[in-house]
């Protein structure tokens, strides 16, 4: 069985600064970390491939930095690493990036499972993990909590987290799952885990040797045009109800009746 | 020099922060009131690889240099709020240097294994109840009876060794010899005959950590057994002390670091006259001295590191940075409790263990007045 993970390297904190020019963001003097549901996703492909053999390899696009978010995944049990980093594919929105991504699992080969993070936390727009599945016409089932069991390599149960609560699904592989919180939480390599992990090999790709069109990559093939970035001000503030007595209870419940109520309206 | 901690080492660190704080942290407060030694903590620790650092790959090691194992147990100093059990791994890790340098191959064949992977306890017995800081006045005897040594004698404040499988024990082999030429080294297991060890002992600090007695009665051990020649045990001494006095100044500084945040976090959130504590100069300039003590001991702690990495002495080097963190380590936990006033006090705060854990610091490895001796000494004075 074979397993491509997509991950993601995204700012640590939310206090971050964008580029006036191009509203993306400024990658200069932040601290990253893995996107929080790619470990969740990879924890998941770790768990297959324990169970039913097979590879995993774990894939991210972004600048040569992202190369330690690779190595993180490699110590954490990941057989193989891809990075994909050119200046071409920077200031990529989601339909760029899905191409680029889609571009090199046409190379190596798509595998039977593809996993990625329901969204990452820095765009927080979900949209990556369907539009790869849509440039390699495939299934795809997003916010994913489960995968339950692999059938004869061909078909996946998965529970899925829907508005109302969670639909069991079986689906013919290959297939891309986007996953959310699991209740398996991402293991910590131990140290001999880091230390073997240097001897693996992380492969980068750049546009010239995936051979894809860099008009329809980074910036320049990104229909998404963003007008303007800012930081939202944040100037709600609390209300104090003393709850000494049934008479400020009151108070309050007709307080949220009526904040029920604009909301409706 | 580079003052650089590079990826590699940076990946130690912040894996090794994120597993203690995960896996190590609970029930501190119980396990220091009751000295009960935390197993099932240190059986993480040995999954985690942390007692095979320094070791070479064909014994289960890391192969790590010593100046990164040095950051990977300032990280756990840092992190692991249980200072005994950040003492116990550094024994165990300084006794397999120690056997690492000096034993033979059958030695390390047989036991560095199990000390790297932590399976195997390690302890290292050389003080007595008549020799604390005259360390080599030892009266523990070992008397060469044809192919085997014959051991009598009474070690005391053991580090680990009532959980210990395996002590390496400094006994007198050349009575007319006063340091030089009078002292061998053996690697003891625990069952061998006349091997006898007593319970832990009660202390006012560190109390997780296990200190006992040795009785060595009429303990016969091969020949095979000594590490390094006979009456080398003066040079092993010295040699390992320089490696023991760096690795404990690792987790002594990782603690001074924890506790300066954790002075600033408190003294930014606690108002009194309406106005953070830390705008009060009394209280500030006691984080800044902690925050300059922090720099200065890393300067040295690396540097001494570093010469153990390039196979020199570090002597000096060692005394000095075990004076220095001990004592700031002391200064700053005491300032601490006194930045965190009657919470501070509190056994919940935790500030008031590592207090009491600090005072440790100043009379093992060397007490602080001994390494000054030390030092004068190599100064010419």
């Amino acid at each position: 069985m074979l397993i491509n993970i997509f991950i993601k390297q995204v700012p640590e904190s939310i206090d971050i600064e964008m580029d006036a020019k191009t509203h993306t963001l400024c990658r200069e003097s932040i601290a990253y970390q893995t996107n929080p549901f790619d470990l969740f996703a990879l924890e998941e492909g770790l768990l297959l491939k324990e169970k039913y053999g097979g590879k995993t390899r774990v894939l991210s696009m972004g600048p040569p930095q992202a190369v330690k978010a690779l190595e993180e995944s490699l110590s954490m049990g990941a057989d193989d690493a891809y990075l994909l980093s050119d200046p071409l594919f920077s200031g990529a929105d989601t339909y760029a990036t899905s191409y680029t991504l889609s571009s090199v699992l046409k190379l190596i080969g798509i595998g039977d499972l593809i996993l990625v993070g329901k969204q990452a936390t820095d765009g927080d727009t979900g949209q990556v993990g369907p539009e790869l599945a849509e440039h390699l016409k495939i299934t795809h089932v997003t916010n994913v909590r489960s995968i339950k069991e692999i059938i004869n390599g061909k078909k996946v149960i998965i529970s899925k987290m829907t508005e109302k609560g969670t639909a069991l699904l079986e689906v013919e592989l290959p297939a891309l799952l986007t996953i959310t919180k699991t209740d398996k939480e991402p293991r910590t390599p131990t140290l001999r885990d880091i230390v073997q992990s240097k001897r693996k090999f992380i492969d980068i790709f750049d546009s010239k040797r995936l051979k894809i069109d860099t008009m329809k990559t980074g910036l320049k093939g990104s229909p998404t045009k963003v007008i303007k970035t800012f930081k939202p001000e944040y100037t709600s503030e609390g209300r104090i109800f003393p709850m000494s007595d049934s008479i400020s209870l009151s108070i309050l419940l007709k307080e949220l009746q009526k904040k029920q109520e604009n909301n409706v309206e | 020099m580079d003052f650089d901690i590079n990826t590699d080492q940076q990946n130690l660190i912040k894996t090794i922060k994120s597993f203690a704080q995960k896996e190590l942290n609970n029930n501190i407060i119980d396990d220091d009131k009751s000295s009960r030694f935390p197993m099932e903590k240190w059986k993480k620790c040995h999954k985690m690889g942390l007692f095979s650092l320094p070791f070479p790959e064909k014994y289960g090691g890391l192969n790590q240099s010593f100046l990164t194992t040095c950051l990977c147990i300032q990280a756990l100093g840092f992190s692991c709020k249980d200072s005994g059990l950040v003492h116990s791994i550094v024994t165990q890790i300084i006794c397999g240097i120690q056997l690492n340098l000096f034993g033979s191959d059958l030695l390390k064949d047989k036991y560095l294994p199990g000390i790297c992977s932590g399976e195997t306890i390690c302890a290292q017995a050389i003080t007595e109840a008549d020799s604390g800081s005259d360390a080599l006045a030892m009266k523990t005897k070992a008397i060469k009876n044809t192919e085997n040594y014959i051991l009598n004698g009474t070690k005391m404040f053991i580090t680990n060794e009532p959980i210990a499988d395996l002590t390496i024990v400094f006994a007198r082999t050349n009575p007319e010899a006063k340091s030089f030429g009078a002292i061998s080294v053996f690697i003891l297991e625990k069952d061998t005959p006349g091997f006898e060890k007593c319970k832990a002992m009660e202390k006012m600090g560190l109390r997780t950590l296990q200190n006992g007695e040795l009785v060595l009665t009429e303990c016969e051990v091969k020949a095979s057994s000594r590490i390094g020649t006979e009456g080398q045990g003066a040079i092993i001494f010295s040699e390992s002390m320089e490696w023991e006095r760096i690795l404990l100044s690792a987790a002594n500084l990782g603690k001074m670091e924890h506790v300066l945040d954790l002075s600033i976090t408190y003294s930014k959130n606690r108002k009194q006259f309406d106005q953070s504590i830390c705008k009060y100069q009394a209280i500030s300039n006691k984080i800044s001295k902690m925050k300059v003590q922090c720099e200065l001991s890393k300067l040295m702690l690396y540097k001494a590191a570093e010469l153990k990495d390039h196979q020199k002495r570090a002597s000096m080097e060692s005394s000095m940075i075990k004076y220095a963190v001990s004592e700031y380590l002391k200064e700053s936990c005491a300032n601490s409790l006194q930045i965190h006033g009657a919470n501070g006090y509190m056994t919940e705060t935790e500030i008031e263990r590592y207090f009491r854990d600090s005072i440790a610091s100043t009379i093992y490895s060397g007490t602080s007045e001994m390494h000054l001796n030390i030092i004068g000494k190599l100064l010419g004075l």
